[in-house]
């Protein structure tokens, strides 16, 4: 992994320098309609990230860093005409909606900033719904008691082991984060895309869920994260500033 | 499976879903309770007509057929037929044996005069006898002071043969409801309100009858003084209110229809200064009951009926001598039961239908609620079909968890209805028997009670600066406060009127026909009221969604 492993200043205009580009994007735009007001949030964004590379994206607010998180993770359509995005050899633009959907939950992990738990399901089931999403009826009876024990593992990895039988509610901004790293991780994605996951922790427990992703690069995860604190960006293998729409 | 996970979660976590299914349910117990009293209703209109009047009758009112009991041969000659019987039916006024003193009361009667014997083998009628020893399993669950307990053996005459046990003399069967001592209690049996006037403790009445000649013109009226043997029910109001049944051969005597000699009027007289007898004029009767060998249905009994009159009339008309030669068969009425009580039966089941139309609007009530319910759960739930899109969810998944939960809210909610229905269908006598009352005290009290208690408990939420609460329980308050009034207020409405609907009690059996169709209808619209929020939620964009606050 060392070798793919880049210094801050070793990519430039967001290109890893390793030759094995997990995934990518290639001057891709996004306008929104606001109204009757175009608001172009991306203006053909370039950015590659090589497999096990942690990635920071870094940039001030309504720069258009959650955006293209979410093109990359197949989340949001890039605008047509314009670049592509390509995870693998594939241009993930061309995917039709199952595809996309097989995309989002094997390929991809998510972290928000906000945790996004779904507030009626406890730790155990939080964790495992990426997997429950995987298969039908009757598969998810055959794999249960493995993919249980993966979350277990998970979880108590991520100091939860009393959590599971909890619903979000009842758990601390970090524990809840943790549970939705746990979740991101369920399904052994190839990336694991996070927004600002420490947006919304103090600096204590903000430093803890680092702790964790570090461990999952060290572990070989490739990682793209968006934070507007450069701190924070320090972490990664690699920072890139996204500035009006445009990676610098 | 997250589907159904979430369905669930969803469905056993909020109030929302739970008024949904409330509004399913009532909307689903109002169909079948209102279906189901008028199929019950129907029903017994049917079974007590075929009961009450065998399956084929054949009629010639008023001067009746002549030579009936040669038809009767010919019909019980029929493999078809098992038993036919011989009736007289008219109308006349019954002179009641009170109140005391000589001013009587009158009352306009419809007077069946019958062969007991064989009138009881083609009707229910022996069933129908209301005043008897009370069976083991009747004695069980009957009141300790119903009034039949007190019957002895030996006590009442023999209503199979109208005979008083003790003079001998022929006497009449009664409807339960002619005369207005008998009072209907609220478990359906009847109590005299004066027990020196239970009639057939001793009882007579006199009945007097108006024959008409042939030439159609009133002849004197004719009077029998008769003692009441028994008193019959057979749940349908109008004969209980106004039949009175007789000996056919008294029935014949009031009205001039016994056999007769017959004299020439219009010759000389004999040597005794009497008119000269030409011949003997048959007894007649005007219906023949006809009831079906096991296994034949009315229309085949009818047919052969039918031809068995034909064969009657052409043995009777080509004798020599005859003096009375029977109406021909295009004259006679010959009908099944069916289409005797066509003009009843009719215009009730057409009724029916409008009323399945009519609550079927209801259905297009309960998609409207789960919509409108739906809609707000999708509103709501929108972060959260963001989340499920972000970890790989399709949209058909989305669409599968609300389709999905309006389908189970559809099913609970048509079996809590069910069951709903079931009390209220399986009670209905009870509860109509209460409406028709005055509400008790303490039901008023104690909704004024549980109204004060939520008023002050409005109070201390609003001391307590608990907006929510205060209101809630003021709503409570004012609710509670609403039912006690109208308690206190009501004043017994008999809603069921058995004059209007014939039958002294109300239905209480469930349609299934009507609950199966009911619970597939409450289903299928629960998934259609949840259909259109499901493909809101399919479509929401799941960007928009994760941002959604």
């Amino acid at each position: 992994m060392n070798d793919l492993t880049m210094t801050p200043a070793a990519g430039q205009q967001g290109q890893a320098t390793g030759r094995d580009v997990i995934l990518s994007a290639h001057d891709v735009a996004k306008t929104y309609q606001m109204g009757r007001v175009e608001v172009k949030v991306l203006k053909g964004a370039s950015i590659e990230l090589a497999t096990g590379e942690w990635l920071s994206i870094l940039g001030s607010s309504g720069s258009g860093k959650s955006t293209l998180l979410h093109l990359l993770g197949g989340l949001d359509q890039a605008d047509e005409g314009g670049g592509g995005i390509r995870y693998r050899q594939q241009e993930i633009t061309g995917f039709n909606s199952r595809q996309l959907n097989t995309y989002r939950n094997l390929s991809v992990g998510f972290v928000f900033q906000f945790y996004h738990l779904l507030p009626e399901l406890t730790v155990m089931e939080n964790t495992v719904l990426p997997a429950m999403v995987a298969r039908g009826r009757l598969k998810w009876y055959r794999d249960r008691a493995e993919i249980t024990e993966r979350a277990r593992e998970l979880l108590s990895q991520f100091g939860l082991d009393h959590r599971l039988e909890h619903r979000p509610r009842e758990l601390s901004g970090g524990e809840r984060q943790r549970t939705a790293i746990a979740r991101a991780l369920v399904n052994q994605p190839s990336i694991l895309l996070a927004d600002e996951p420490t947006g919304n922790l103090d600096a204590s427990t903000g430093g803890e869920i680092l702790d964790l992703i570090k461990q999952q690069h060290e572990q070989g995860l490739s990682i793209i994260m968006v934070t507007h604190d450069s701190t924070i960006a320090s972490q990664a293998d690699r920072q890139v500033h996204l500035v009006d729409g445009i990676v610098q | 499976m997250y589907q159904a996970l979430l369905a669930n979660r969803y469905l056993t976590s909020r109030i929302i879903p739970l008024i949904a299914v409330a509004a399913v349910a009532l909307c689903v117990a109002l169909v079948i309770i209102v279906v189901s009293v008028m199929t019950g209703f129907l029903d017994m209109l049917k079974s007590s007509g075929k009961t009450l009047m065998g399956d084929v009758i054949v009629g010639y009112p008023v001067r009746g057929i002549p030579h009936y009991e040669r038809l009767i041969d010919e019909i019980n000659g029929l493999s078809t037929a098992a038993v036919a019987s011989p009736l007289i039916d008219s109308y006349g006024l019954l002179r009641m044996p009170y109140p005391e003193g000589d001013d009587k009361e009158v009352v306009t009667v419809q007077v069946w005069g019958i062969q007991p014997e064989s009138f009881a083998g083609v009707t229910g009628m022996a069933d129908s006898i209301y005043w008897k020893e009370l069976s083991e399993q009747e004695a069980a669950t009957a009141r300790d002071d119903d009034f039949r307990r007190r019957i002895k053996p030996g006590m009442l005459g023999d209503s199979l043969t109208l005979t008083d046990p003790v003079t001998g003399r022929r006497g009449a069967l009664m409807g339960i409801h002619v005369s207005i001592v008998n009072d209907r209690q609220q478990d359906g049996s009847y109590e005299p309100k004066f027990d020196h006037w239970w009639l057939p403790g001793g009882h007579e009445v006199t009945l007097t009858l108006v024959p008409i000649s042939s030439k159609g013109s009133i002849s004197e009226p004719r009077d029998r003084t008769f003692p009441i043997i028994n008193e019959f029910h057979t749940g349908v109001y109008q004969i209980d209110k106004s039949r009175i049944m007789i000996p056919l051969e008294d029935a014949q005597h009031l009205l001039r229809l016994e056999e007769a000699i017959k004299y020439d009027t219009s010759g000389e007289l004999d040597e005794n200064g009497r008119p000269p007898v030409i011949g003997t004029s048959p007894a007649r009767a005007t219906k023949i009951l006809v009831r079906a060998a096991d296994g034949v249905t009315p229309d085949e009994l009818l047919a052969d009926v039918r031809m068995a009159y034909e064969r009657f009339w052409m043995k009777v008309a080509a004798e020599d001598g005859v003096m009375e030669v029977p109406p021909s068969r295009e004259l006679v009425t010959m009908l099944t039961w069916e289409q005797q009580l066509r003009d009843l039966i009719g215009p009730v089941e057409k009724e029916r239908e409008l009323m399945r139309i009519l609550f079927s609007i209801i259905y297009l009530v309960c998609a409207g609620l789960v919509l409108s319910i739906f809609w707000a759960i999708v509103y709501e739930k929108t972060r959260d079909i963001g989340i499920l899109r972000s970890v790989g969810a399709s949209r058909l998944g989305i669409l599968w968890i609300f389709l999905r939960y309006g389908m189970v809210i559809g099913i609970l909610g048509s079996i809590l209805g069910v069951g709903l229905a079931y009390l209220v269908v399986s009670n209905i006598n009870e509860i109509h028997d209460a409406i028709g009352q005055d509400a008790p005290t303490w039901s008023w009290v104690a909704m004024y009670s549980f109204g004060l208690a939520a008023a002050i408990g409005m109070l201390v939420s609003i001391t307590r600066s608990r907006v929510l609460y205060a209101i809630i329980l003021g709503l409570v308050a004012i609710s509670l406060g609403g039912v006690a009034f109208a308690l206190q207020q009501h004043v017994g409405t008999v809603i069921w009127d058995p004059a209007v609907y014939y039958f002294s009690t109300l239905p209480s059996q469930l349609d299934f026909f009507t609950v199966i169709i009911t619970m597939i209808g409450a289903i299928v619209f629960s998934i259609l009221g949840a259909a259109v929020p499901a493909a809101k939620a399919a479509d929401t964009d799941p960007v928009k969604a994760l941002r959604y606050e």
